[in-house]
C-alpha cells in the first residue's frame, strides 16, 4: 500500500511538470497582450521622459528582444527555478513573493480552519436535527452568507467592529512601530487577523456547512449506521466517529479546491483590509505591468494548487481505504 | 402542459424556492421598468453629495451628489444582464466541450480535460481580473471574462452526463441507423443531459453577479454604466461617514444572489427529483 | 576664477533659522517617531530608480542634495556645498563642499561623489537629467572639496537642479564598475539599501508593511535631526489610511495621500492640520489633453465650447472636495516668479458653448448628439473616474457624447503618448520650480515625439510660441524672462491646445503635535531634519 502510494506520488509529480510549464507559457503570452510595458510605466512615473530614455529602459530590461526570445529566456530560467527580477521593484521576484507569502498563508490557513471547523460542527449539528428549527436556522444562515459578496461583508464588519464599536483594527497586519515581540506581537497579529479571516472564511463556512449536512444525511442512510445503532452505540458516538469519517470526503476535496481559490478571494479581502499579502501584490503588479512579478506569483500559485490537489488525493486514500490509486 | 404542471408541483413544494422566485421577479421588474418610472440619470449630479436616505432623495446621494436610487435601478439591469449573459456563454461553451469530450472519449476527451484542468488551476477571480485588465473593461470583456472562468465546471458536469448516456441502448440504436454524431449529441443525448446542467447554470448566474461586483469594486467595470459593485467601490471612500451608501447596493446583491440560489434549488428539486438536495 | 556672487554662511544661516524661530514658537523638542503613510509603497530608495512620489518622499530624508532651498520659489542656500560662485557669463559654477561630511557607512564624502552623481547618475538615469545637465561640458574636481561645473550655454534654473529629489548625491563607492558599465545602476544594491549623507538612515524595510528610518547620529548639522525615527506605514486602502491618521496611529499623510473625501472630513478635526502649502516648487496642474489631429478637436470653436461647458468651481468643490482652484493657464497661480496674473478666468457658460457649436455648423442629430468624442482619463484613482463621469455629463448637455474608456496606466500611456489614438483625456503635470523644466515640454512643437511620456501629445504647433519658449529657456530669470513667459501664457490660453481644468492642490494632513513641516516649496521632498514632535 505504502509503496503504491509512493509510486503514485512520483507519477503525479512527473505529470505536474508539463502542466505547470504550460500554465507559465500561457500566462506569459496572455500577459504580453496587455498594452504598454514596464518601461512605459517607469517613464510615466518619472514625469516627462524622452523616447531615448524609455528605449534605454527597454534595453536594460531586455524588453527590446523579440517576444519569442524573451519567452525562451524566461522558460530557461524557470527550469532552474529562477523567477527573474521585478524591473519596477528592482528586486528578485522570489524575494518579493517570499516577503508577502507568510501574510497570505496565515490568512488562508486561518480562514480555511475557521471554515472547516465551523462548517463541520454546524453541518453535523444540522444533520442530526434534520427538519427541526436548529436545522432550518443553520440552513437559512448558510444560504444568506453564501449569497453575500465577501468584500462587502468585510466593509460592513469594519463599519460595525472598527468604526462603531472600536473593538478591532480595520486594517494592516500589526501595529507598526509599536515594537512588540514574542507573545505580544502574536496577540497583536491575531487581533488584526480576526476581521479579514472571518470575512474570507465565512463564505466557505456556508459551503462546508451545506456540504457537511448533505454528506452526513447521505451517510446516515447507509447500512452500517443502522448496524451501529442496533449495537446500541450512542447517537453522539455514531455522529462524531462512524458517520463523520465517511462524510468528510467531499469536505477534503473542497478544501483542496478552496486553497486554489483563496488567492483570488484574497485579492478583494486583502484590498479591503490592507493585508500585506500576495493577493494585493498580484493586482498591483498587473496594473504596473510588472510582468515578471506577476508571472512569478501566478506560477507559485498554480504550483500550490497542483500540490493541494495532490495532497487531497493522498488524504482521500487515507480516509477511504476503498480507493486504490491506479 | 402536463410536464409543466408536474414541474410546478415539485417546484412549489420548496417554499424557499417560491419566495426566491417572487423576489427575483421583483428585481427583474425593477430592472425592466424602474428606470422608466424613475427617469433620473444615475450619473447626473442632482444634489449635495453624501446625503442620507429618506431625505430629498429616497436612497440619498453618493459622493458626487448622484441619486443612489437611480443607480440601484440601473445597476439591477447591468448586474442581471451580465450575470445571465455570462452564465449563458459559459453554459454553451461548457456543454459543447463537455459533450464532445464525453461522447467521443479517448484522446479528444484527454485533451479537452487537460484544457479544462488548466483553467481550474488558475484561481478564477485572478484570471478574470487579468483578462479584464488586459482587454480594458467593457460590458463585453467583463461578460467574457466571467464566462471564461466559469465554463470548466459546466464542462465537467456535461462530460459526466454524456459518459453516462453514450452507451445506453437508445444511443446505440441511433448509431445503428446511421444518425450523424451531431444529431445524436444535440437531439438525442442533450435533452437527457440537460436538467442538471440547467440547475448548475442557473446557480452560475448568482456567482457571475458576485464576480461582476468584485471586478467593479476593484474599478474593473464598464466606466459608462452603473453597477452595484461599482456603487460599493464609490462608497468605500466615505465608509466612515456614510456607511449606508455601501450598505444599500451590497444588500441588493445579497438579496438578488440569494433569490437566484433559492430558485436554483427549486429547479433542482423539480428537475432532478432523485438528486434531492445535494 | 572671478566670483560674481559670494554667499556668506552667516546670511544663509539666518534665512534658514527664520521660519523655525518665529515669534512665540516653542523650543523644538528632541526625540520621537514621525509616522507617515503614502500609497503606493516605494519601489526603491532613490529617485534615480524612479522619481515617483513615494520614492521621492522617503529618499529625500536619506540623500542630501548639493544645496538646500528656502521659500516657495526655492531660493538656494548652502547644503552639502557650503558656498558657491557663479561666473559672470553664467557658464561656470564652482561649489565648495562642507568639511567632514560622512556617508552612512562612515566613508567621507568627496568631490568625486558629486561629479559621479551628476555626470554618471543624474544625467543618464534621471528623467529630467538632460534638462538640467544637458548643457554641461565638463565637471572638474581640483581637490576633494571642490567641484566646478562648466556649461556650453546658460541654464537659467541651474541652481535649482540640486534638490535632493532631482539630483541626489549618492556614494560612488556603492556602485560596481560593472553596474555602471552595463548601465545596470537601477539594480545596484544601494537602490534598496541606501547609503546617504542625510539626517536619517535606513533601519528596516518590510515590504508591503513599513519602512523605518532612524536618526543619523553623525549628521553634518550638529544637534539635528530632532526626530529619532521616521516611519512609513504602507496602507493600501484609502479608508484605512484615513482611520490611522484620525486615530493618531499615523502622524502625517503627505501629498494627498488620503481620499479627498476623508481629507475634507479630517481637515475639520481639532487634532489635525490640513494644508496645501509647501508644494509650490512642484506646481501640480490638471488639464484635458485634446488630440489636435482629430477633426472636431482641430477646430478652436470646439475646444472653446468644451472649455465653456465645464464648471471648474463645481469640479473643485464636488469631485475634488475643495482641493485646488480653477486653472487659468498652464502655470499655477502659486508660482511666485512666473505666473501671468493678467490672464482672465476661464468662463463657464453652456449656453455660449451651444451657440459656438451651432454657429460652427455642428448640428445635433435626432438624439441630440452633435458628435461623439471618446474620453480617457488618467488612471490615478477614484476622483479621476468621477471627474470623467462629470465631464461626460456636462459635454452631453452641449451635444457632445463623451463615452468613457477605462485603461490602466500601461494602456493609457500607450494610447496617449505612443499611439496618439485618443481624443480627449485628463492629464496632470508638474510645473516644477521653473516653467522651462515643467511647462514647455507639453507645448513646444519639437516635443511632438511618439513614445516619450508627458510631452506634446496633442500635436500642437505654434511657431510664435516655440520662439518665445526657446528664448525664455536661455534668458536669465528676471523681468525680461517674465515678459516672455507672460506672452507665452497668453498664447497658450487663447489657443487652448489643452482645456485647463484645475490647479490641483497637494493636501498634507498632519497631527498637531508635528511641528516645522512646511519650510519651502518642496516641503515633503525636504529632509525634515528640523521637524519635531510636541
Amino acid at each position: 500500500m505504502r509503496q503504491a502510494s509512493l509510486l503514485f506520488l512520483v507519477r503525479r509529480l512527473v505529470q505536474v511538470v508539463p502542466v505547470v510549464l504550460a500554465i507559465a507559457a500561457v500566462n506569459f503570452f496572455l500577459l504580453r497582450m496587455a498594452p504598454g510595458d514596464v518601461a512605459d510605466i517607469l517613464a510615466g512615473q518619472m514625469g516627462h521622459a524622452t523616447l531615448e530614455f524609455t528605449q534605454q529602459l527597454r534595453r536594460e530590461f531586455g524588453l527590446d528582444q523579440p517576444v519569442y526570445m524573451q519567452f525562451f529566456y524566461y522558460i530557461g530560467k524557470l527550469l532552474t527555478l529562477d523567477l527573474g527580477r521585478s524591473h519596477l521593484q528592482q528586486a528578485p521576484v522570489i524575494d518579493l513573493i517570499l516577503d508577502r507569502l507568510p501574510a497570505t498563508v496565515i490568512l488562508m490557513l486561518t480562514s480555511i480552519l475557521i471554515a472547516i471547523a465551523v462548517g463541520i460542527v454546524l453541518g453535523v449539528a444540522a444533520a442530526r436535527r434534520e427538519g427541526r428549527l436548529a436545522d432550518t436556522l443553520v440552513s437559512v444562515t448558510a444560504l444568506v452568507v453564501y449569497a453575500t459578496p465577501a468584500f462587502w461583508l468585510g466593509l460592513m464588519l469594519i463599519v460595525l467592529f472598527s468604526i462603531q464599536l472600536d473593538l478591532l483594527p480595520s486594517g494592516g497586519m500589526y501595529q507598526i512601530g509599536a515594537g512588540r515581540t514574542g507573545l505580544a506581537h502574536a496577540l497583536d497579529v491575531a487581533k488584526h487577523l480576526v476581521l479579514p479571516s472571518v470575512t474570507l472564511g465565512l463564505f466557505y463556512v456556508a459551503i462546508y456547512t451545506r456540504l457537511m449536512r448533505a454528506s452526513m444525511l447521505e451517510v446516515y442512510g447507509l447500512e452500517f449506521i443502522t448496524t451501529a445503532r442496533a449495537k446500541g452505540l450512542s447517537e453522539t458516538t455514531i455522529a462524531w466517529t462512524h458517520a463523520l469519517r465517511n462524510a468528510l470526503l467531499p469536505v477534503v476535496t473542497l478544501a483542496g479546491v478552496q486553497f486554489g481559490h483563496l488567492l483570488g478571494g484574497s485579492i478583494l479581502v486583502e484590498t479591503v483590509f490592507a493585508w500585506p499579502g500576495l493577493g494585493r501584490l498580484v493586482f498591483d503588479a498587473l496594473l504596473q505591468r510588472d510582468l515578471n512579478l506577476l508571472l512569478g506569483i501566478l506560477f507559485v500559485s498554480s504550483v500550490v494548487v497542483v500540490f493541494a490537489n495532490l495532497a487531497v488525493d493522498l488524504i482521500y486514500g487515507l480516509l477511504d481505504p476503498r480507493i486504490v490509486h491506479k | 402542459m402536463n410536464g409543466l404542471a408536474l414541474f410546478w408541483r415539485r417546484y412549489r413544494r420548496n417554499r424557499g424556492a417560491v419566495a426566491g422566485a417572487a423576489t427575483l421577479a421583483l428585481v427583474v421588474v425593477a430592472a425592466l421598468v424602474g428606470p422608466l418610472l424613475y427617469p433620473v440619470d444615475p450619473f447626473d449630479m442632482v444634489g449635495r453629495p453624501s446625503q442620507p436616505p429618506f431625505g430629498r432623495f429616497p436612497l440619498g446621494t453618493d459622493v458626487a451628489g448622484r441619486d443612489v436610487l437611480a443607480g440601484i435601478l440601473n445597476g439591477a439591469r447591468i448586474s442581471l444582464v451580465i450575470g445571465i449573459l455570462a452564465s449563458l456563454a459559459a453554459t454553451l461553451l461548457g456543454v459543447l466541450v463537455g459533450a464532445i469530450a464525453g461522447y467521443y472519449g479517448g484522446r479528444i476527451d484527454d485533451m479537452l480535460m487537460r484544457v479544462t484542468e488548466f483553467f481550474l488551476t488558475i484561481p478564477s477571480f485572478v484570471l478574470a481580473v487579468v483578462v479584464v485588465a488586459i482587454f480594458q473593461p467593457t460590458v463585453m470583456t467583463v461578460t467574457c471574462a466571467i464566462a471564461i472562468v466559469s465554463w470548466p465546471s459546466v464542462a465537467r458536469l456535461a462530460r459526466g452526463e454524456f459518459i453516462a448516456q453514450r452507451d445506453r441502448e437508445y444511443v446505440k440504436g441511433c448509431r445503428a441507423i446511421g444518425m450523424p454524431d451531431w444529431e445524436i449529441i444535440l437531439l438525442q443525448i442533450m435533452p437527457n443531459a440537460l436538467p442538471p446542467v440547467i440547475v448548475v447554470s442557473s446557480l452560475m448566474v448568482a456567482t457571475a453577479i458576485l464576480t461582476e461586483s468584485g471586478l467593479s469594486f476593484l474599478g474593473l467595470g464598464d466606466p459608462n454604466l452603473v453597477s452595484w459593485g461599482y456603487m460599493i467601490g464609490v462608497a468605500r471612500t466615505v465608509l466612515r461617514t456614510a456607511w449606508w451608501m455601501a450598505a444599500i447596493p451590497g444588500a441588493m446583491i445579497l438579496v438578488t444572489v440569494l433569490a437566484i440560489n433559492l430558485v436554483g434549488e427549486g429547479l433542482n428539486d423539480a428537475l432532478n427529483p432523485k438528486l434531492r438536495r445535494r | 576664477m572671478k566670483a560674481s556672487t559670494i554667499f556668506t554662511m552667516a546670511a544663509a544661516a539666518l534665512i534658514a533659522a527664520a521660519p523655525l524661530a518665529g515669534a512665540g514658537a516653542q523650543a523644538p523638542k528632541k526625540g520621537g517617531t514621525l509616522t507617515y503613510t503614502y500609497q503606493p509603497e516605494p519601489t526603491a530608495i532613490s529617485t534615480l530608480a524612479t522619481t515617483a512620489v513615494p520614492v521621492a518622499l522617503i529618499s529625500t530624508k536619506i540623500y542630501d542634495g548639493l544645496l538646500e532651498y528656502a521659500g516657495p520659489g526655492l531660493d538656494p542656500k548652502p547644503g552639502l556645498a557650503e558656498s558657491w560662485t557663479v561666473s559672470p557669463d553664467n557658464l561656470s559654477y564652482s561649489f565648495k563642499l562642507r568639511q567632514g561630511v560622512k556617508w552612512h557607512d562612515g566613508k567621507p564624502l568627496t568631490s568625486a561623489d558629486v561629479k559621479f552623481s551628476i555626470e554618471t547618475l543624474a544625467l543618464n538615469y534621471h528623467s529630467r537629467g538632460k534638462t538640467y545637465f544637458g548643457n554641461v561640458t565638463a565637471i572638474e574636481t581640483p581637490d576633494d572639496r571642490s567641484v566646478v561645473v562648466k556649461l556650453k550655454a546658460p541654464v537659467p534654473y541651474f541652481l535649482k537642479a540640486f534638490q535632493p529629489s532631482e539630483t541626489p548625491i549618492m556614494p560612488k563607492h556603492a556602485f560596481s564598475e560593472q553596474e555602471i558599465a552595463e548601465k545596470k545602476v537601477r539594480q545596484a544594491k544601494v537602490m534598496q539599501e541606501p547609503v546617504g549623507t542625510g539626517p536619517f538612515k535606513m533601519k528596516e524595510w518590510k515590504k508591503g508593511s513599513h519602512i523605518i528610518l532612524e536618526r543619523n547620529a553623525d549628521y553634518w548639522k550638529p544637534g539635528l535631526p530632532y526626530l529619532d525615527q521616521v516611519v512609513l506605514r504602507v496602507l493600501p486602502d484609502g479608508a484605512a489610511r484615513a482611520i490611522a491618521v484620525e486615530k493618531g496611529e499615523v502622524d502625517l499623510a503627505p501629498m494627498t495621500a488620503l481620499p479627498p473625501a476623508e481629507i475634507q472630513r479630517l481637515g475639520k478635526l481639532p487634532s489635525l492640520v490640513s494644508s496645501q502649502a509647501g508644494s509650490e516648487g512642484l506646481g501640480p496642474i490638471m488639464w484635458l489633453e485634446t488630440n489636435l489631429r482629430e477633426k472636431p478637436l482641430a477646430d478652436l470653436a470646439v475646444r472653446q465650447a468644451i472649455s465653456l461647458a465645464i464648471d471648474r468651481d463645481k469640479l473643485v468643490d464636488v469631485i475634488w472636495y475643495g482641493m485646488g482652484k480653477p486653472a487659468r493657464g498652464p502655470i499655477v497661480s502659486g508660482n511666485p516668479n512666473h505666473f501671468n496674473a493678467a490672464l482672465p478666468k476661464l468662463e463657464y457658460n453652456p449656453a455660449k458653448a451651444n451657440k459656438l457649436l451651432d454657429d460652427a455648423g455642428y448640428k445635433r442629430g435626432p438624439d441630440g448628439v452633435r458628435f461623439k468624442l471618446p474620453q480617457n482619463f488618467l488612471p490615478y484613482g477614484e476622483e479621476w473616474v468621477r471627474q470623467a463621469e462629470y465631464i461626460k455629463q456636462e459635454l452631453g448637455k452641449i451635444g457632445i457624447q463623451a463615452d468613457i474608456e477605462s485603461l490602466d496606466m500601461g494602456g493609457w500611456l500607450k494610447k496617449v503618448f505612443t499611439d496618439w489614438t485618443y481624443q480627449i483625456t485628463s492629464d496632470f503635470h508638474h510645473n516644477y520650480v521653473d516653467p522651462t523644466i515643467g511647462v514647455q515640454r507639453a507645448f513646444l512643437s519639437t516635443n511632438i515625439q511618439k513614445g516619450a511620456t508627458f510631452n506634446n501629445s496633442m500635436g500642437y504647433v505654434n511657431p510664435k510660441l516655440d520662439e518665445l519658449l526657446q528664448k525664455a529657456a536661455a534668458t536669465p530669470d528676471g523681468p525680461e524672462r517674465k515678459k516672455l513667459w507672460d506672452d507665452a501664457q497668453k498664447i497658450m490660453q487663447d489657443d487652448l491646445p489643452v482645456i485647463y481644468l484645475i490647479e490641483i492642490g497637494y493636501t498634507h494632513i498632519w497631527n498637531k503635535r508635528v511641528k516645522g513641516l512646511i519650510t519651502n516649496g518642496i516641503s515633503m521632498y525636504s529632509n525634515w531634519d528640523s521637524v519635531w514632535l510636541e
